[in-house]
């Protein structure tokens, strides 16, 4: 093509952009981009503030936010590979065990300037990965409670593990997590666990603190890196675990066990906007990134560090028999398997924790979400980190 | 004793919460434009804060800002003087108070009040504009140096924010201000549903003659065009229909009721200025179906459009703390710090 191609501009949790992802995405491209790794609040204070900073953002559970600040714009649907695909997992998959719960209740722009469920032409955000998460804990753990005990958020404050647990210091995924564990260990039931009202946020941040200042947590981390660490060196037992630090630590040889939660786990999903000031050629790179991850490879490239792909049959070619069958089918591995590295993570014979793509996606108890009482959330969840 | 109905509508126009040093601002630079304050006239912080019965702080605020605008210059010794340095022969000394000002609505009843009276509104504004970005802690001594009060004076307006649910104490007796929560907007909704239609029904039948007239026309010049509404012209319609529509209100209890349930036009002001205006279409319609219902006198049906306004509207303000939660604030005054 004629004429110089403008770089563009990407921004997402590290987690979402692994480096294979971004290496090959520019292979592909046959454009420079370039990626910026962002994952706190204050990079979603510029994503808001400054649409004019980037082109495509991987985002995380603040559609609402973002499109209410309208620092993205809507997404032309009829300029998306496999559009129908994405139209029918809409019809198919918005209730009941195979439904991506609060993805698809937010996907299309209205008329009138809402997100809903309802189809339209437009977009809001083209859905990409999805999981679920939970905790993590080493094999000491299973052994102080009677055999059989089905694995419970409980265990995050369980007076057994006092001084072995870790949690994480994001607020918005914190609070979800802190809450069911709560829930669990202190027997209330929240109305809407995942719109927490003052109240309800109070009762947690009183149960943390008081944790915390007698000692129960060994450490709070604030990206999977370091969570990886506190296990494999740091003395922690139990703690909050992002899939990407299980296959960390399985590569690394730590015998970690996903906690498969019987109240439920925390699902999330990543999806890519386009910002509201790309125009002309770095909006036709915008649309030609979104294509890039449509053809399914970047997808299959995630599922070896655990994360389905919104459209599962198109990341079936790109990964084997085993891989398949392992990741996405819940089988047993029959032969080794390979990290997003390359680094064998999986053992043959491993199973993965929860079964199958449908299996665990079913179990979702809880979508990540920023609540309506976030700024106080924020402010308790302060005191809790302070205190 | 001012028990006239002006304090009532001073307590209603202060819902609009502009900030102080923009009022004197937007004031003094109209008195300049329409000749009142000819080149040359000197400006003093002081002498302007006693003419306009505000205190110091906003004045200098705004006194500076109309430097930045071109409008006034540094004196040759002290203090501002209207025009640019050349603009004009030779420095007039005036008496402020002698002279005939236009002053809005907001600084022309601001007389006659107790001291901590004079400086509530100010301190409600800034702490309003401040919440919805965060938690503030107020330090006292701060607000009687930044204000020129007592300790005593301070306490008070503090009380009276406490007893209005704006601010609280914290375990080690702080003064927290924040966050605004969106309990806050759930709650001041409930309450102002039921009051304002109420309050336009008492108004409707004493509107002054043209009021309508007027607003419908700035209405029907917001919606002929194609872009979005400035934030200034923004706040001029929400301020017709939610202010001065209500001003010949008597009843003063219910007054003040309405005015402090109007706390989401303080996240819609915010929004429009930081974040920005979109698209407006819808609160237009709305605006206009409540106008179009008094033209016609008929008050039941436009009192129902207020009500349909103001739930649709708090939807929007809702989705808009949101947004504004995670923004820093963009101005603090010196007795507020940020804490969380």
């Amino acid at each position: 093509m004629a004429g110089k191609q403008p770089k563009l501009r990407v921004v997402g949790r590290r987690e979402v952009l692994p480096k294979p992802i971004l290496e090959q995405a520019a292979r592909d491209l046959g454009f420079e981009l370039e990626f910026e790794l962002l994952d706190t609040v204050k990079s979603l204070r510029r994503i808001v503030m400054q649409p004019e900073s980037f082109d495509v953002y991987h985002q995380w559970h603040t559609v609402d936010l973002i499109w209410t600040a309208r620092a993205i714009r809507p997404i032309d649907l009829g300029r998306i590979d496999e559009a129908s695909r994405i139209r029918a997992a809409v019809s198919t998959r918005r209730d009941g065990g195979k439904a991506i719960g609060s993805l698809f209740e937010q996907l299309f722009l209205q008329p009138d300037g809402t997100l809903s469920s309802v189809p339209s032409d437009k977009l809001i955000m083209l859905p990409l990965l999805h999981g679920v998460d939970a905790f993590a804990y080493l094999p000491e753990v299973p052994q102080l409670y009677p055999p059989g005990t089905q694995a419970s958020w409980g265990w995050l404050l369980d007076p057994r593990l006092h001084g072995r647990v870790a949690m994480m210091s994001d607020p918005v995924l914190g609070m979800i997590e802190a809450a069911l564990a709560v829930e669990a260990a202190e027997t209330v039931v929240f109305d809407d666990i995942a719109n927490l009202s003052i109240e309800e946020i109070d009762l947690v941040a009183d149960v943390l603190m008081h944790k915390k200042k007698i000692g129960h947590f060994r450490a709070i981390w604030s990206n999977y890196q370091e969570a990886a660490r506190w296990m494999q060196r740091g003395g922690v037992l139990l703690q909050s675990m992002f899939s990407p630090a299980l296959s960390l630590l399985r590569s690394q040889n730590v015998p970690v066990i996903s906690g498969v939660p019987k109240e439920g786990y925390r699902g999330w999903h990543v999806d890519l906007c386009i910002s509201s000031a790309a125009e002309g050629d770095r909006l036709e790179a915008a649309y030609a990134y979104l294509n890039w991850w449509m053809n399914g490879l970047g997808g299959a490239m995630v599922a070896r560090q655990g994360y389905y792909f919104v459209l599962p049959d198109l990341v079936r070619p790109h990964l084997s028999e085993a891989e398949w069958a392992y990741w996405y089918e819940g089988r047993r591995a029959e032969v080794d398997l390979p990290d997003l590295y390359g680094e064998v993570s999986i053992r043959a014979g491993d199973l993965r924790e929860g079964g199958s793509y449908y299996e665990r996606m079913s179990r979702v108890r809880v979508w990540n979400t920023f609540m309506d009482e976030h700024a106080y959330l924020v402010r308790r969840w302060r005191e809790f980190l302070e205190a | 004793m001012s028990q006239d109905p002006a304090t009532t509508d001073r307590a209603i126009v202060a819902a609009v919460n502009k900030p102080y040093y923009q009022i004197v601002r937007e004031m003094l630079a109209d008195n300049i434009a329409s000749g009142n304050l000819p080149a040359g006239t000197l400006l003093l912080a002081s002498v302007v804060a006693d003419r306009l019965q505000v205190s110091r702080p906003p004045v200098k605020r705004a006194l500076e800002l109309l430097i930045g605008d071109g409008i006034i210059s540094e004196g040759p010794e002290r203090g501002y003087v209207v025009g640019q340095a050349g603009s004009f022969k030779k420095i007039i000394r005036t008496n402020l108070h002698g002279l005939a000002l236009d002053l809005p609505a907001e600084l022309a009843e601001n007389r006659g009040q107790p001291s901590w009276e004079r400086i509530y509104d100010e301190t409600e504004t800034e702490v309003l504009n401040c919440i919805p970005f965060g938690t503030f802690q107020i330090s006292e001594s701060m607000m009687g140096e930044h204000f020129v009060v007592s300790r005593t004076v301070v306490r008070e307006v503090l009380l009276r924010l406490d007893a209005r649910h704006l601010i609280t104490k914290d375990r080690s007796s702080h003064w927290l201000a924040g966050p605004f929560s969106a309990r806050m907007l759930d709650e001041a909704h409930a309450v102002r549903r039921l009051m304002e239609p109420c309050a336009l029904e008492d108004c409707a039948p004493r509107l002054q003659p043209g009021l309508l007239e007027e607003m419908r026309g700035r209405l029907g010049t917001a919606r002929r065009t194609d872009a979005a509404p400035s934030p200034n012209q923004l706040d001029g319609l929400e301020t017709d229909l939610h202010v001065t529509l209500l001003q010949p209100l008597r009843n003063r209890r219910l007054a003040e009721i309405v005015r402090l349930s109007q706390i989401s036009l303080v996240i819609n002001r915010l929004f429009a200025r930081h974040i920005g205006v979109h698209d407006e279409t819808d609160l237009l319609n709305e605006h206009r179906l409540v106008l179009d219902h008094l033209e016609l006198k008929d008050v039941a049906g436009a009192t129902a459009a207020l009500r349909r306004h103001l739930d649709l509207d708090h939807q929007r303000a809702r989705a808009r703390l949101k947004v504004l939660s995670i923004v820093d604030a963009p101005s603090v005054p010196p007795y507020l710090s940020r804490v969380h």
